[in-house]
């Protein structure tokens, strides 16, 4: 009876320490997986924390560099632009003095030959106007208008730099000549020539 | 021994074997605990890790964009200087081009 008892006591101890290692095993394999999960959800994260870093920092590299060379391309427009106006006002200071130059004569009748025939009249007037010109270098100019038209001297120059305007006798039809007009008539043409002339290409 | 001693035995031994259990039991609840203790700090120490790495991109990033805006900045520099010159030697030509065209278009 006794024998029999001290094997059931074991019995019942040897089945509460298998449990007992079976329930350690477990939480010890729990363990092992509740820390596997947490290594790859911060693996994770931290992936997506560096993506994101990744994008935001080409980002703020773009931001920077693209707001960079915004800055500097206008520099270098609003330079090529200097240069440019520069020159016009050469362009215009040497138009306003053509009175002086041997060319102005032949200039003259042509700019009023062209108005005369814009204007399609046979009585058309001519105003003629440019800086320093004297009756003298204008005495050929009459000889392009058609017998019944009429020449207008001005002392001054017309729109600041000189040149001819011409009407019909109603003054219906108006033909502007001037230096100034011509340069707006020519303005894509001149700003190419200009920019070819000094930047090439 | 009695029949009553024995039972009592039993119920001894039951009792031990119970209390065997209950502390594996309680063993394996610290072990979970500790585990998720230690899978949260790790995780922290990862993504402080991984903030810190976003700092030193964005701050190479800002620095390496910058290197490169003084470097535009330069290359601007000599492309106006180079304006600058060509105008110079090329604006008497320019000029008289320009003075042709609107005379003689």
């Amino acid at each position: 009876m006794s024998e029999t008892l001290e094997k059931l006591q074991n019995r019942i101890l040897s089945d509460a320490r298998l449990k007992a290692d079976e329930r350690i095993k477990e939480a010890r394999a729990k363990a092992q997986q509740i820390l596997e999960e947490g290594r790859q959800r911060a693996q994770k994260e931290s992936d997506e924390i560096t993506a994101r870093a990744n994008v935001e920092a080409e980002s703020i590299r773009r931001s920077i560099l693209s707001s960079k060379v915004r800055v500097n391309r206008l520099r270098i427009l609003d330079e090529k632009n200097r240069i440019v106006q520069e020159i016009i006002s050469s362009v215009e200071d040497q138009l306003s003095s053509i009175a002086k130059s041997d060319q102005f004569e032949s200039t003259a009748q042509r700019f009023v030959a062209e108005a005369v025939k814009a204007v399609d009249s046979d009585q058309p007037i001519v105003r003629i106007g440019f800086k320093d010109a004297t009756k003298k270098n204008l005495d050929g100019v009459s000889r392009a208008l058609p017998k019944g038209g009429k020449l207008v001297i001005d002392e001054k120059p017309i729109d600041d730099i000189g040149g001819v305007v011409a009407t019909d006798p109603e003054g219906r039809v108006v033909f502007n000549n001037t230096f100034k007009s011509r340069l707006e008539r020519l303005d894509n043409q001149l700003l190419t020539l200009i920019a070819s002339a000094v930047f090439g290409g | 021994m009695s029949g009553i001693d024995a039972v009592r035995k039993i119920v001894e031994t039951e009792g031990q074997a119970r209390r065997i259990v209950d502390e594996a039991a309680a063993k394996g609840q610290q072990i979970i605990a500790e585990a998720l203790e230690q899978a949260e700090q790790s995780r922290q120490e990862a993504i402080a890790r991984a903030r810190q790495r976003r700092e030193e991109a964005l701050r190479d990033a800002k620095e390496k964009a910058e290197t490169e805006a003084r470097q535009s900045d330069r290359e601007t520099e000599q492309i106006l200087d180079t304006y600058r010159k060509l105008s110079e030697g090329k604006k008497d030509a320019a000029v008289q081009k320009a003075v042709e065209l609107i005379l003689n278009a």
